[in-house]
């Protein structure tokens, strides 16, 4: 393009350009060698510098781990539940026999791999059976005795079983309908139980109705009336006679802290004279009712009794709230309410509070509480793992999300509690280590020095870079392509 | 974790996800679900366990590490350099003093007097004082009183005292607790003294203060900032920002108001903390009317009404939580009770009370109507002096207030009168049918039992104009002249210098005041004490004769304000101007609020008066204003344009730099022709260029070349 003539009407310009003396080889090098440490500076001290301080820390996380976790391949729980046989009329070849074959169908008619139901036939107790044992989940009494039935203890986890003299099975036999009559017993007593850890596993349907486990609940008792009276209500003597019993025998699992109050010119959320179910669940005034929610870590169940002119359009007077509590509509215009008015209302709240407490509906109470324990267990089990792989999931979908150190340390803790729990489960350390790896796993999801960083718009990143980069970086780009051009010109020529 | 959420959030959020499930499952009811109209899908695990949808409200008080100093008074003005003697932080115990509890036999005007005459015996009680102030002021006195016995309280049965402020208390070991909201200032100097001496009031915004039960400081740390986090939420007010720069644990100003054991009191820690910035709203007054038995639907409080109250001219809503055991008597000692007293004064004004909330806008009135003082010289048809009171103050409760009384709280003892006025007695005052009046004997107050069921209507009618003798006395109670007149503000000059005055004047004739003064300044004001400085009306004296004793506790940057204590005597009818000096540091960046122009405030002072006590209520006291202190504020775009500047230097120096080293110089004549005709002539050819690819094909190009 230079070679170009110049037009005729350039004549005048300046006459004779002198071509600039060749360059030094040297001078060229000198130039090659100055891009190339700037550049080599940029991309050796600068890049790194930037990166360094820049970078958010993330501390990393055994994603795998904790997918597996959350996935149930890291551990398969199985709850072992040992089931006592106690065959004191039968010969020892016919018990074991017979525990043999239940053992048998049992295996057959299994299908739910949590749960691995071991029979054992033990010696003859001349005294009572001693029902504390405690591995032992169950056990049963063999006792002669027509029809063939089986009948629960209503306190002791003893099952009775009739059997007709002719049923067990000889020491050689290989069937009998005793065994399987048992085995069916057996299975069908655990099917509830069955059912509650079924529904957690399949995750879309979490328990409505039930609280989340704590170790503490605060019951709170509340009178609430649409005037200005009833104001007094006889709440501690109705409490120790009615629900006590039923709080004493929880103990092992849960604490209770009970707190009552009265409260007057309450309006409900509803005020028609007729509720309908559909007002059910607005009935509850949040904005104006003093139902504070928990304090201290530990949840709040609310039973209220309500005091006012309001029916239920069915027969009955109360409802459950699911994971809230409960409502009882009492018609009571005596001051103060006595006693014998509450026992209806309390014994409603103590029913209501054992399926709050996720208590299954069926059995004698010694299986419900062990159900109940091992339900919870079970439910803190899935709580911490999902929630591990809902860490893992997060940390993968947000890259610019930090991770502190003590994230990582909340998820090795959680994982090993997890360990301790599924190799224990069933028993009481089980519980506990599942319960601190769900404490662990919660701690570590809701950090919160992991959002500082989340919301930096990258407009702020463009107005502290753009300033910097544009002048310095321009000159350093030319003078490389440059070079290239010059370095590429060379080698052809 | 304990996660403290204010309750109406937490109860709205919650109710979505139980309504969504709520199922009727009574053993007596048929099994049957109910659907939610909003019920919504699932939310995934990931969406509904957002980090960033959890709201924390958590704050971190800073542990104290520095030790406590207190400045010998003498040994600061004597010796040359100063000499710090640490103090050593025993309170000292209290004797449980239940003068509160006294019976006043004495009838002052005070709305205090006048309802302490009850007895602890009844669980609850309320009682409205209305008192007619100077300048078309209302001061109402509402006040709340109800009881739990300790036994009960312990057990968690709660009868008349709330819940949840109860369990709060327990959870949060606190033995005595006092809050406090206030908005605006109490003009000492046409009102007279403040009601109950002062002792319901606090500093704008919000206050409080609470004796913790705990062991160490660092255990009495952790209470407080639970009790902060809780009653943030019980209160809707941002409590929780109560952190450690803003609490202190003052010395000489509190003492307990309850009768705590002697054994107990030993290991109790006052903590004190001022949020200034606080505004106090109807969001505050709602949870407060939930803690009354009667809710504000009948009684006393169902004239309570947020438009009215924050729009006074001076209001103080205070919550007292104390223990009180009665007097020992020959059959022993009778059981503890726990007392929790409500109370809201306000100064109401009452033109604007009276204006039609359609018509608000206030208007001149006609020139007959105007109040005028007849006294002065110049007092004539075409001049007007505004007169001192007022006149002839009219209104109504209904009118004042919006709202008429409903009745009586059937809870409230019967023996107290709920409402009591308190003007001459020779003044007119219209109820509706079914009350009974009262007269007090001393001329100055009445009292009326109203009728339970009936709505209650008090009129207090304009005094007839023509009658020569109306004067202020006949017309309003002439309120007592309070033991101290305080005021307080800023001086100094530019945005480093600030100074703070603080005029202190004792209007008696005969006896001195002795009080405690105390200061809670945020640490960006750094205080010189070397500045501290005392003059008695106008004149430097010597400065022991007023300051008694300092105790001081420097602020720590970001950790802790400054603690300054004084207990002052100021001799008969001498003003004090205590003036010191402060330094205004330079924030953060991230440490300016948004709106950082406007300023920031600083708490009000608190005057604790300790002598004379003439048989009042011990802990009277009063709080300055609050101030507001104008910080050197940057510019916020600041940090862009740092950026901006510094890129641009770097890239002058860097590109000069580079050009040197990168390219060759040669003579003018020897490099490449730089002149508008050859760029010219270069664009002419390059368009060519361009033309010749895309018009007629390469044919011609390639001619040419």
């Amino acid at each position: 393009m230079s070679s170009d003539a110049p037009p005729s009407t350039a004549v005048s310009a300046a006459p004779s350009r002198k071509e600039p003396p060749p360059e030094e080889p040297h001078d060229v090098r000198r130039r090659s060698y100055v891009i190339l440490s700037f550049w080599l500076i940029v991309l050796l001290l600068g890049l790194p510098i930037w990166w360094h301080t820049t970078a958010i820390y993330r501390a990393s996380l055994p994603l795998d781990e904790m997918g597996e976790w959350a996935d149930w391949k890291a551990c398969r729980p199985v709850f072992p539940l040992r089931i006592a046989v106690q065959a004191s009329t039968m010969q020892d070849g016919e018990g074991q026999n017979l525990v043999k074959l239940t053992q048998h169908a049992l295996d057959d008619l299994n299908d739910f791999s949590w749960h691995h139901l071991r029979l054992d036939l033990i010696p003859p107790v001349p005294v009572e059976p001693h029902a504390a044992e405690a591995d032992v989940a169950l056990t049963i009494r063999l006792i002669p005795g027509e029809p063939m039935e089986a009948t629960l203890h209503p306190h002791l986890p003893i099952l009775d079983i009739k059997y007709p003299p002719n049923s067990p099975p000889t020491p050689s036999s290989s069937s009998s309908p005793l065994a399987t009559f048992i085995a069916r017993e057996l299975r069908s007593k655990f099917a509830e139980e069955r059912a509650i850890i079924s529904a957690l596993l399949s995750k879309e349907l979490r328990p409505a109705r039930s609280m989340q486990y704590s170790p503490t609940y605060h019951l709170t008792f509340s009178l609430f009336t649409s005037g200005s009276t009833p104001n007094t209500w006889e709440i501690e003597n109705a409490i120790s006679e009615y629900m006590r019993p039923v709080l004493d025998i929880l103990r092992p699992i849960h604490n209770f802290t009970i707190d009552t109050q009265v409260q007057l010119y309450a309006t409900p959320g509803v005020q028609s004279q007729s509720l309908e179910k559909e007002d059910l669940a607005s009935f509850i005034n949040a904005a104006e009712w003093p139902l504070s929610p928990s304090i201290a870590g530990a949840p709040t169940i609310n039973f209220v009794v309500y005091i006012g002119n309001q029916t239920i359009g069915t027969s009955s007077k109360s409802w459950m709230i699911p994971q809230w509590g409960s409502v009882y509509l009492l018609d009571s215009q005596e001051n103060p309410v006595g006693v014998d008015e509450l026992k209806q209302p309390l014994l409603t709240f103590t029913s209501h509070l054992l399926s709050l407490l996720g208590t299954p509906e069926s059995g004698s109470l010694p299986l419900k509480l062990s159900t109940l324990s091992r339900v919870r267990s079970a439910d803190l089990l899935l709580r911490a793992s999902s929630t591990l792989g809902s860490l893992a999931r997060l940390s993968l979908a947000l890259p610019s999300i930090s991770i502190p150190s003590s994230v990582a340390d909340g998820v090795s803790k959680t994982m090993k509690e997890l360990e301790l729990a599924c190799q224990n489960l069933g028993n009481v350390q089980g519980l506990e280590h599942a319960r601190i790896a769900e404490q662990e796993a919660e701690k570590a999801f809701f950090e919160k020095s992991m959002v500082g960083q989340l919301y930096f718009p990258d407009e702020h990143k463009i107005a502290v870079y753009l300033p910097l980069l544009g002048p310095v970086g321009v000159p350093l780009i030319i003078g490389l392509i440059n070079e290239l051009k010059l370095w590429r010109k060379a080698r052809k020529g | 974790m304990p996660f403290l959420v204010p309750p109406e959030l937490h109860c709205l959020a919650r109710r979505g996800e139980e309504l969504a499930q709520l199922s009727s499952t009574s053993p007596d009811l048929e099994q049957s679900k109910l659907s939610h109209p909003n019920e919504t899908p699932p939310l995934s695990e990931f969406t509904s366990k957002n980090p960033a949808n959890r709201k924390r409200g958590r704050a971190s008080i800073n542990g104290r590490t520095t030790a406590t100093m207190r400045f010998s008074i003498s040994r600061l003005l004597t010796a040359a350099s100063i000499i710090f003697t640490p103090l050593l932080l025993q309170s000292s115990p209290v004797s449980a003093s239940s003068s509160s509890q006294e019976p006043a036999l004495s009838q002052s005007s005070q709305p205090a007097s006048a309802s302490t005459v009850i007895s602890s015996d009844s669980e609850y009680h309320e009682q409205l004082v209305l008192r007619p102030l100077p300048q078309s002021a209302l001061l109402a006195s509402f006040n709340f009183r109800s009881n739990i016995s300790v036994s009960a309280f312990e057990a968690q049965n709660f009868r008349f005292f709330p819940r949840s402020l109860g369990q709060i208390l327990q959870y949060a070991g606190t033995r005595e607790l006092h809050l406090r909201f206030a908005l605006g200032r109490w003009d000492a100097e046409s009102w007279g003294s403040r009601p109950w001496d002062g002792a319901r009031e606090g500093g704008t915004g919000v206050e409080l203060w609470a004796w913790l039960d705990a062991e160490t400081d660092e255990e009495a740390d952790q209470k407080w900032l639970i009790l902060t986090n809780a009653l943030s939420g019980l209160f809707c007010a941002s409590l929780n920002f109560i952190d450690g720069t803003r609490t202190t644990r003052p010395v000489m100003s509190f003492q307990p108001e309850g009768d705590h054991p002697n054994s107990t009191i030993a290991n109790t820690h006052l903590l004190h903390g001022t949020l200034p910035h606080e505004v106090v709203c109807t969001e505050n007054l709602t949870p407060f009317l939930k803690l009354l038995p009667c809710k504000g639907k009948t009684g006393i409080s169902s004239l309570l009404n947020g438009h009215k109250l924050f729009d006074a001219t001076w209001q103080s809503m205070a919550i007292d939580v104390r223990p009180v055991c009665p007097r020992e008597t020959e059959e022993g000692r009778g059981e503890c009770v726990l007392e929790i007293e409500q109370t809201i004064d306000m100064v109401l004004d009452v033109d604007r009370s009276k204006r039609p909330r359609g018509n608000p806008i206030p208007r001149p009135p006609p020139a007959q109507d105007l109040k005028c003082d007849p006294s002065k010289e110049y007092d004539s048809d075409n001049a007007c002096f505004p007169a001192d009171y007022a006149l002839g103050q009219d209104w109504s409760l209904t009118q004042i207030f919006g709202k008429t009384l409903k009745g009586t709280c059937p809870l409230t003892d019967p023996n107290i009168p709920p409402v009591c006025i308190q003007v001459p007695n020779s003044r007119h005052i219209f109820t509706s049918l079914g009350n009974k009046e009262v007269k007090d004997p001393s001329g100055n107050s009445r009292c009326y039992y109203l009728d339970p069921e009936g709505s209650f209507e008090m009129v207090l009618p304009p005094m007839s104009k023509d009658g020569a003798q109306h004067t202020a006395e006949s017309e309003l109670v002439k309120g007592e002249t309070p033991l101290l007149y305080a005021e307080r503000s800023f001086m100094g000059h530019g945005q480093e210098r600030g100074g703070v005055q603080a005029i202190l004047r004792n209007p008696s004739w005969d006896t001195e005041v002795e009080f405690v003064y105390m200061e809670s300044l945020p640490w960006f004001m750094r205080v010189y004490l070397h500045t501290l400085e005392a003059r008695i009306n106008g004149q430097k004296t010597s400065y022991d004769s007023v300051v008694k004793e300092i105790y001081y506790r420097p602020a720590v940057d970001r950790a802790r304000g400054t603690q300054l204590e004084l207990r002052m005597v100021i001799p008969p009818a001498s003003t004090v101007f205590l003036t010191y000096d402060f330094e205004k540091s330079i924030l953060r960046y991230t440490e300016y609020p948004p709106d950082a122009n406007r300023g920031f405030d600083v708490a009000a002072s608190i005057i604790t008066i300790r002598s004379p006590s003439n048989g009042k209520r011990v802990p009277a006291g009063m709080r300055t204003t609050s101030l507001l202190l104008n910080l050197p504020t940057p510019d916020f775009s600041m940090p862009y344009n740092v950026i901006i500047f510094t890129s641009t230097a770097i890239a002058l120096a860097f590109g000069g730099m580079f050009n040197i080293l990168v390219r060759r110089f040669v003579a003018a004549d020897e490099g490449p022709e730089v002149s508008v005709k050859r760029m010219r002539n270069k664009a002419v050819a390059l368009g060519r260029k361009v033309a010749a690819k895309f018009g007629r094909g390469g044919k011609e190009e390639g001619k040419k070349e």
